[in-house]
């Protein structure tokens, strides 16, 4: 007893030893003018659009500076997600790379002081000038890593949000003409509710169903009201507008079969798949679909802007990132400043991807354009509102449950809310202290 | 003499194979259809494997593809360079193996025959850190790395995991030494042999099929390891197989067909590896039983 007590005692002091020989982990800034390789790392794929163009940023990249080596690497998505902090807090980590923009990814490695403050470079090279207020949002984060004010950290290639994806052949054998009004698109889902068909896919288990009901509630909301919900700076009550208006239509739309009630058990593949194969006329879901439909589709198929809302769910894309260890900041810069410039950003754009700062002119094919006209219209309008699960951590579990709830009958709206509601206000409470 | 002895007991046996009849007959299929549903999710990966990702978008993962599509498999192939990563990997577990049973061999050694004082408590640490869910070991694993300069080396996989393979061995081998054969060693040590010579002419020898079951099993377990090679391993010049899987994986989407056809791949290298030692495997397992 006596023997293993004192083991214990071992390796209880051998664990505080190493955690505070870690702590006073050296940082070292130095002068990196002389840097000779750019070690740079995203997880896009190899075809996908911002693969692409990224692909040709490295090709300009070299051209204009001979004699240094670009040591690229693809990772995997996980790998970035989970190890991102302790990647970079070694000297093993990339010079620079994509991240995942958000307070509990980027905003949370700024405040911990391992992400290079861009904000003078963002100044001196006019990425401000090319990027929209709502596309900053998530490249700028406060000393406490919230994002939409205070230094830049990141900037971001490309943009998403949340559309209506329609399928042209069911629409034309039904007689449905594209909707422009929220009354426009119930009388068209009516109309497929008489034929026999649902009209709107749905995937209960997985973020499309959060997506949609902020996507009603937006409807009713204003800029101020996102302010509020993402960037906490007045309290929001879930029994009210608009929030409970995008719950009570919800449960309205599943009342009515528009959304089936089957599907609360669905995953976002199994709506994808069923809107590729032609089974379901339409899907509310985000334009990191557009090029899967584009490649796999056999049915004709377009897009348009959810009905009626001047803010719709979206943001800027993964963003850049340069590390505080990075050994080749003004390189890492340099590289930034060359993925902003036309020719990267319409080849981004003609990949089927959403360019920041392109030129829809310059695009090709035309659903593409279609698809990048109205990310700029919402951009243009300040109208990206960001996704619902953004503002808590561990906040999308809680949205997953509620709707799975709502969809499945087993809750009314309010108490819906009253669930969402309560973990919302505990985690702003630990964010922000008040 | 021992004609009549082998003859008697072959009688009865040739009786009881037809009274047991039916009963065997149950039994068999009961294994077929358990065969089979272990088989399901295979069959599942080889159909998905070669199918174009629309033919799965549009018909699913149980329709039968309408070409035989082998661009999955050459693009998992090409593009995360596999053959970099099967040598990573084999590298990795291959040096497992052999150091986990290395170690394992010489703790049990001490604890099960050595008997050294307080072994219950070793080896309930050892069982402990066996326990102990990797999510905890990271962030330590990860800082002790960083500081010795390991950090993004491969061998630091093989250290960390040599010590927690062993931590299974060890506990194992201790119990199946405590039951060693005294007299066995004590005729070594009435011949003069030391305590490296047991080691080695007796105790080894006897043990030899448990362990190689023990170095099949490092060897499989090492090579299907993810949260600690995805940590440890940064680079793609360094990283395993199951790691070059998850790459295909996206932030909001998957192609199911080209991760099964890297899985295929990637199964490919231990199923072959089991097949070559399954004997060893089957021998080893019955080894204890014979007795």
């Amino acid at each position: 007893m006596q023997r293993f007590r004192r083991i214990v005692a071992a390796i209880a002091l051998a664990a505080t030893a190493t955690t505070t020989v870690a702590a006073c982990g050296g940082d070292d800034s130095g002068d990196d003018s002389g840097a000779k390789t750019l070690k740079l790392w995203h997880y896009e794929g190899e075809n996908s659009a911002m693969g692409v163009g990224w692909d040709k940023a490295i090709e300009i990249f070299k051209t204009e500076h001979p004699g240094v080596e670009v040591r690229f690497e693809r990772k995997a998505f996980e790998q970035i997600q989970q190890n991102a902090g302790m990647i970079i807090n070694s000297s093993e980590g990339p010079d620079i790379m994509e991240y995942n923009k958000g307070n509990a990814t980027a905003g949370l490695l700024s405040s911990q002081g391992l992400l290079t403050d861009l904000s003078g470079e963002a100044e001196k090279r006019g990425w401000a000038g090319k990027l929209s207020p709502s596309l900053q949002t998530t490249a700028r984060y406060s000393d406490k890593g919230v994002m939409g004010s205070g230094n830049w950290f990141g900037v971001p290639n490309y943009g998403e949000y949340v559309t209506v994806y329609y399928n042209k052949d069911l629409f034309d054998r039904n007689g449905v003409t594209v909707p422009t009004t929220m009354a426009e698109l119930t009388a068209a889902m009516d109309t497929f509710v008489g034929k026999g068909i649902t009209p709107l896919g749905m995937a209960g288990a997985e973020y499309p169903a959060g997506q949609l009901f902020y996507q009603l509630a937006l409807a009713k909301a204003d800029r101020q009201f996102v302010d509020n919900y993402q960037l906490y700076k007045n309290p929001v009550d879930f029994r009210a507008d608009p929030l409970k208006y995008g719950a009570d239509t919800f449960a309205d739309w599943v009342r009515k079969g528009y959304v089936a009630k089957d599907s609360s058990s669905l995953k976002a593949e199994d709506m994808g798949t069923a809107f590729i194969a032609g089974k379901t006329p339409m899907i509310v879901s985000g334009s990191w679909w557009y090029g899967r439909f584009k490649a796999e589709m056999k049915a004709n198929w377009d897009t348009f802007l959810f009905p009626g809302n001047t803010l719709n769910a979206g943001s800027s894309g993964n963003i850049w990132v340069v590390p505080t260890n990075s050994k080749a900041k003004s390189l890492a810069y340099d590289f930034i400043d060359i993925t902003l410039r036309p020719e990267v950003q319409d080849l981004i754009g003609n990949n089927g991807g959403i360019p920041v700062a392109g030129d829809p002119a310059k695009i090709a094919d035309p659903k593409d354009r279609k698809l990048i006209e109205d990310f700029n219209t919402v951009s243009k309008q300040d109208g990206l509102a960001f996704y619902p699960d953004w503002p808590v951590p561990g906040y999308y579990d809680v949205l997953v449950g509620g709707f799975q709830a709502l969809i499945n009958g087993s809750k009314s709206p309010d108490q819906v809310l009253d669930t969402i509601a309560k973990p919302y206000a505990d985690g702003v409470k630990e964010i922000t202290g008040k | 003499m021992t004609a009549t002895i082998t003859k008697v007991p072959i009688r009865p046996k040739v009786r009881d194979r037809h009274h047991r009849g039916l009963s065997r007959w149950v039994v068999l299929a009961g294994v077929t259809v358990g065969a089979l549903v272990m088989l399901v999710p295979f069959a599942f990966m080889l159909l998905n494997a070669f199918k174009s990702p629309g033919d799965y978008s549009s018909g699913g993962p149980l329709s039968w593809p309408t070409q035989f599509y082998t661009q999955g498999l050459r693009t998992y192939w090409s593009e995360v360079n596999f053959p970099l990563k099967l040598w990573n990997s084999t590298l990795i577990a291959g040096s497992v193996a052999v150091f986990g049973v290395i170690v394992s061999l010489l703790n049990a050694y001490a604890l099960g025959i050595g008997r050294v004082r307080g072994r219950l408590w070793i080896v309930g640490l050892f069982l402990l850190a066996n326990m102990l869910p990797q999510e905890a070991l990271i962030y330590p694993l990860y800082y002790v790395a960083k500081e010795i300069g390991l950090y993004n080396t491969r061998l630091s996989v093989i250290i960390i995991f040599t010590v927690i393979q062993s931590a299974f061995g060890t506990y194992l081998l201790a119990s199946v030494l405590g039951t060693f054969p005294r007299a066995l060693l004590e005729a070594a040590a009435l011949d003069g042999a030391g305590k490296w010579t047991v080691l080695w002419r007796v105790v080894f020898p006897n043990l030899r099929p448990t362990l190689a079951v023990l170095l099949i099993f490092f060897f499989i377990w090492t090579w299907n390891e993810f949260l600690i090679p995805l940590v440890m391993l940064i680079d793609n010049q360094t990283q395993t197989i199951p790691v070059a899987l998850a790459s295909l994986q996206g932030d909001r989407l998957m192609d199911a067909p080209t991760t099964n056809a890297g899985a295929l791949i990637s199964l490919v290298p231990a199923i072959l590896f089991f097949l070559i030692f399954q004997r060893t495997l089957a021998r080893g397992i019955t080894a204890g039983a014979e007795k």
